[in-house]
């Protein structure tokens, strides 16, 4: 028991608090450690961790062969994949006169050939397939429901054209007269009153035109309403700020969890 | 009035196969007949610009490539440009890759750019490391002591007897650090334990759907801009002058992004028009 419980928290323990306090002691050896040795260690460890990852992928892919669970068809060709991936990789280079090592990425060899012509297609495959699910999606659920939904919803058109070069020839007094139309209908909306709506829609539009007419309709003024502008603005300050205080919720998570191994209150690592 | 709103309401009830298909032909459509809509340099990729611009020449430059076939669309363009920018400046590039798929990815820019265009010399003008697994310890360990993690190169060439390596030791070596990358580990964990305790510059190429995460990073400073997806790298382009796949991909993306916009007031169309015909009955 002492060598599966507490010889293993013991350890955690020692190189955690040593990991940690390595950043606050000004000291050579606890520095050479934390800085160099521990690295090299949390190398050779997750050069194990590939064995041991491989290892239990082909045991669960033969379990589930031999136990005909659903789409097992698919785990005879992940075990196929699997060996052949092994054999491109360590047995048969395809081509004489390549080193060890270089035959990876040399053009020529099977592992090459693995690479670029079954690999880099099915995952860019893969990854393609997220422009319609998104096109999709965006028509199915993105509605004006309530006033955040609307809000996430102005954001997102705005990112998604101004992010790109057509969103810089659309003029800024074109969204200005987007704006007032759209007033009008929020006006509209509200009051239900067609003199109050044709006041100020055809005063926004007089207004509009009447500044575009006296500046010379430049294309990105005033910067405000020029998409590209507004984009920038978007990922700058609301989008930052909203981050940043995910980051911090997340970066007191680990510090909490953390501070829980080192203490040995966490102890799930070892299966409790 | 009627059969309008009844055409928007069968609309707004579409196989979705059909989406699929618009979607497809409005991004191949573009790639065959290109309009060439104009490019607009954004202020975070004149930053990263010129930031390597204001590179002394020699500098070394530590060059990371984090990103896999499946986002090779947007980093590509951005790793190519930039190792052109830096080649054309004469800057020294020293290549790593966190992700294992990003060795086969920057062997395919050192083939393009450094062999086939500016025919260099390996070891004299740059160096390709490769992978090594860790993630972070990576990192870490190319902060603290390259060498240790580093003994041979790519091509099994002993570190200690390629030239370009004398005096590289650890990371504050470096001049400048570019990490184009698409997710973990990457551009974060490099702000994070490399350029922000040392004070080594750096900037990024992150895809789309990362840049909200790296922003507050590019605001507070630690980060030099940000090329910010397949739109960044093609603004790149255009800033050294020299169109790529990221340009010929921006109309494409243009036209999408229009297509998908009209999809969303069509559906909220529909939406409004059910909702009341709803309340009516």
């Amino acid at each position: 028991m002492i060598w599966k419980r507490q010889i293993p928290i013991l350890i955690v323990t020692i190189v955690g608090l040593l990991t940690l306090f390595g950043w606050f002691i000004d000291e050579p050896t606890v520095e050479s450690f934390v800085n160099d040795d521990a690295t090299q260690w949390y190398d050779i460890l997750a050069s194990f961790a590939i064995f041991l990852g491989a290892l239990n992928l082909m045991k669960m892919q033969i379990n589930k062969i031999i136990k005909k669970k659903p789409g097992w068809i698919y785990s005879i060709i992940a075990i196929l994949g699997f060996i052949f991936a092994i054999t491109a990789g360590f047995f048969i280079k395809g081509v004489e006169g390549v080193e060890w090592g270089a035959h990876v990425t040399t053009d020529g060899t099977l592992f090459k050939w693995m690479f670029d012509f079954v690999f880099t297609p099915l995952s860019a495959t893969m990854f393609s397939l997220l422009a319609f699910f998104v096109a999709s999606a965006a028509y199915r659920s993105f509605r004006i429901r309530n006033f955040e939904a609307s809000l996430l919803l102005v954001s997102g058109i705005i990112i998604m054209i101004g992010r790109v070069p057509v969103g810089g020839i659309i003029s800024s007094w074109f969204v200005m007269y987007i704006l007032v139309l759209a007033l009008g209908i929020g006006l509209n909306i509200r009051f239900k009153n067609k003199m109050i709506t044709l006041a100020v829609v055809g005063g926004g539009i007089l207004a509009v035109t009447t500044a575009g007419m006296l500046s010379g309709w430049p294309l990105d003024q005033p910067s405000i309403f020029y998409l590209p502008v507004l984009q920038d603005w978007i990922y700058f300050y609301p989008n930052v700020a909203g981050t940043r205080a995910i980051m911090i919720g997340i970066g007191l998570g680990i510090f909490a969890t953390s501070i829980r191994y080192i203490l040995g209150i966490e102890k799930s690592y070892i299966g409790e | 009035m009627k059969t309008i709103t009844d055409l928007i309401l069968k609309m707004g009830k579409t196989d979705r196969r059909w989406i699929f298909l618009i979607i497809a032909l409005v991004t191949l459509l573009p790639l065959f007949f290109p309009i060439g809509l104009p490019i607009r340099a954004t202020e975070q990729t004149r930053v990263v610009y010129e930031a390597i611009e204001q590179l002394p020449p020699n500098s070394k430059v530590l060059l990371s490539v984090e990103y896999s076939p499946a986002t090779k669309p947007e980093n590509h363009p951005m790793t190519i440009s930039v190792m052109r920018h830096l080649f054309r400046n004469k800057h020294k590039v020293y290549i790593t890759c966190l992700w294992p798929d990003g060795q086969f990815m920057a062997q395919d820019v050192i083939n393009m750019v450094a062999v086939d265009e500016f025919n260099l010399t390996y070891g004299e003008d740059y160096v390709f490391l490769g992978f090594r697994p860790g993630n972070e310890a990576v990192i870490k360990g190319i902060v603290s002591n390259i060498r240790k993690l580093y003994t041979v190169d790519v091509y099994q060439t002993l570190v200690d007897e390629i030239p370009m390596m004398d005096g590289i030791n650890k990371f504050t070596d470096f001049d400048f650090l570019f990490s184009s990358s698409s997710g973990f580990p990457g551009t974060i964990e490099w702000v994070q334990y490399a350029a922000d305790p040392t004070g080594v510059p750096m900037s990024s190429g992150v895809t789309s759907i990362q840049v909200n995460e790296v922003m507050p990073y590019v605001q507070s400073g630690q980060m030099k801009g940000v090329l910010a997806g397949m739109p960044g790298a093609a603004e790149y382009e255009a800033l050294i002058g020299i169109k790529g796949d990221a340009t010929s991909g921006m109309d494409a993306q243009s036209i999408a992004h229009i297509v998908i916009v009209l999809f969303i007031f069509l559906g909220n169309a529909a939406f409004f028009i059910e909702r009341k015909r709803s309340k009516k009955y």
